[in-house]
């Protein structure tokens, strides 16, 4: 990400945290009822490839990160006269609490399936999902498997320790 | 139940007609473990469910509780077929956190390496395509040569399936004596073969007309669905990230992005043809161009090794497309939160639920082989 774009994103909206680590990749950290317009604002800009939508699970600070990643099909552009547009890291986070957001896909169409996935292993609720069904798993979990504190081990032991042997064995 | 019409072919929208059918995973012609829902009207589609999850393994919550350099046998069987880029982006995502630099003949090794795996994967993926459709002779073919490759890869790391040769760092260890050779007779051995491919698969009629105007996806809709790879580059989008975000040595040498512009069956295929032979290619040309030196610079002891905090989001082009990695670190010897990008996800879910609408029941296998979707991917 150039400068231009970046003053000019920086102008548009207040409490945008934003770090550049090496080259042309950029980290942005914005409040959550600002990201649809963040990412629509960035798509608009070139940046039309969601590649990935992921969460962190910071337990500590009793917080879920959600993680936007995009990127440009086209590197050139010509309206900032920018020859290389790495990726843009988009962040928000949600209280642990209350893992409410609202879905980004009237912005982002490819986003369905990770919110769908994000909605089974981390539990957070997409307000406007079309299908929050289950993806990948069968069983029923107390909590999300892939929050901090599902134990694997100790649901191991639990569920798998206690199916009988097919055959008892022998005296 | 809705009457049938005069000349009794079913009308769409009569919701007492449709069926609903169930394809996969047992079913014949489908590749992997994988099923998708289908409900039907006759011999049409009107609407899939894509249905993954038969292998799920939660391995990136269980890369969660390992050290960094403990992960790696997993990081490869996330993707079965083609290990090797999934080896390439878990070591390029802990480089980039923990700022280690790689050696120059390493760089040339990693794509090398990286180049022989994609005509291995190719090469698979053109035995499941032409098994599917009924050419069982060109799968024979495509089995032998890929098995061709697995020879030079168990020679090189000691693995045929699973090699985990690329390391934080460089390579595990330089090209054994010979193996130079060794790799341009075996790749000119396959080459010498490409005639006999094109008049029994890629240039029969037969295959042709199977093919042609299958599972169409428009350029706007493949950016859309965020599809990469072959399934963007057959809409005439020229997107690789072997040239958008250069890694390895593929910026030291010249060569071509493949591209067809019908975006349906036939021309993802040849898009994967033509990608096979730029492979070849591409070796000889990184074989010329090779210095010589060291292959590999150390890193900490792996047991107690340390990373500082830090997030970091890499991508790299596998056979199938875009495959990223989003690694977070927390200052610990494990990761903090490991989610992988897989290629296969888009394509599997969003690409073939929208291509299989209105397409027949007998397309099912062939659309989805043609999308190039390797289950183990979408659940990792």
């Amino acid at each position: 990400m150039n400068t231009a774009l970046r003053k000019k994103l920086q102008s548009m909206f207040d409490d945008l945290k934003m770090t550049t680590s090496e080259g042309a990749e950029a980290i942005i950290a914005v409040p959550k009822e600002a990201l649809l317009a963040v990412l629509s604002f960035l798509k608009s800009q070139g940046y039309e490839h969601l590649g990935l939508v992921s969460c962190v699970d910071w337990i500590e600070q009793e917080a879920f990160e959600l993680v936007y990643i995009l990127s440009a099909y086209l590197q050139e552009d010509h309206e900032h006269g920018d020859r290389e547009r790495g990726n843009i890291i988009v962040k928000t986070r949600i209280p642990r609490k209350s893992p409410q957001f609202i879905t980004v896909i009237p912005v982002f169409q490819n986003a369905e399936p990770y919110e769908r996935e994000l909605h089974e292993l981390f539990g957070i609720h997409f307000e406007g999902h079309p299908r929050l069904t289950p993806l990948f798993l069968e069983r029923d979990y107390h909590i999300p498997p892939f929050r901090k504190d599902f134990d694997t081990r100790e649901y191991v032991k639990e569920v798998f320790d206690s199916i009988p042997p097919v055959e008892k064995p022998k005296d | 139940m809705e009457a049938l019409s005069d000349d009794g072919h079913t009308e769409p929208g009569q919701s007492a007609r449709e069926l609903e059918l169930y394809f996969g995973p047992q079913h014949l012609g489908m590749v992997g473990n994988f099923s998708i829902t289908l409900k039907v009207e006759g011999d049409r589609i009107m609407e899939a469910a894509a249905n993954p999850g038969y292998l799920h393994r939660g391995f990136e919550k269980l890369m969660e509780l390992r050290t960094w350099i403990q992960n790696f046998p997993m990081v490869c069987r996330i993707n079965v077929v083609e290990p090797d880029s999934m080896e390439m982006i878990y070591s390029m995502a802990v480089e980039k956190l923990a700022g280690i630099e790689v050696p120059e003949r390493a760089h040339y090794i990693r794509s090398i390496y990286l180049e022989m795996a994609r005509v291995g994967s190719h090469l698979f993926g053109l035995w499941a395509y032409a098994n599917m459709l009924g050419f069982d002779t060109v799968a024979q073919w495509a089995m032998y040569h890929r098995d061709l490759m697995l020879d030079l890869f168990e020679e090189l790391t000691g693995g045929r399936v699973y090699h985990i040769y690329i390391w934080p760092g460089g390579v595990r260890r330089d090209f054994p004596e010979g193996f130079t050779d060794k790799l341009v007779t075996t790749l000119h051995t396959i080459g010498g073969c490409v005639p006999d491919y094109d008049a029994a698969f890629f240039e029969n009629r037969l295959f042709y007309e199977r093919a042609k105007g299958i599972g169409t996806v428009t350029r706007q809709e493949a950016k859309e669905m965020g599809a990469t790879g072959q399934v963007l580059r057959a809409t005439g989008m020229e997107y690789d990230i072997r040239k958008v975000e250069p890694y390895a040595a593929y910026d030291r040498v010249p060569w071509a992005v493949p591209t067809r512009e019908d975006g349906d069956a036939y021309s993802r295929i040849w898009v994967v043809r033509d990608e096979m032979i730029e492979s070849v290619h591409m070796i000889f040309k990184l074989l010329d161009a090779m210095p010589q030196g060291e292959v590999y610079h150390r890193i900490p002891n792996p047991f107690k090794w340390e990373i500082a905090p830090g997030e970091a989001y890499v991508r790299c082009e596998s056979s199938r497309g875009e495959l990223g990695l989003y690694l977070v670190s927390n200052g610990q010897e494990k990761p903090y939160r490991v989610h992988f990008r897989t290629p296969s996800y888009p394509h599997g879910l969003t690409v073939l639920e929208k291509a299989l609408q209105n397409a027949s029941i007998a397309d099912v296998g062939n659309i989805m082989i043609s999308l190039y979707v390797v289950a183990p991917e979408i659940d990792r």
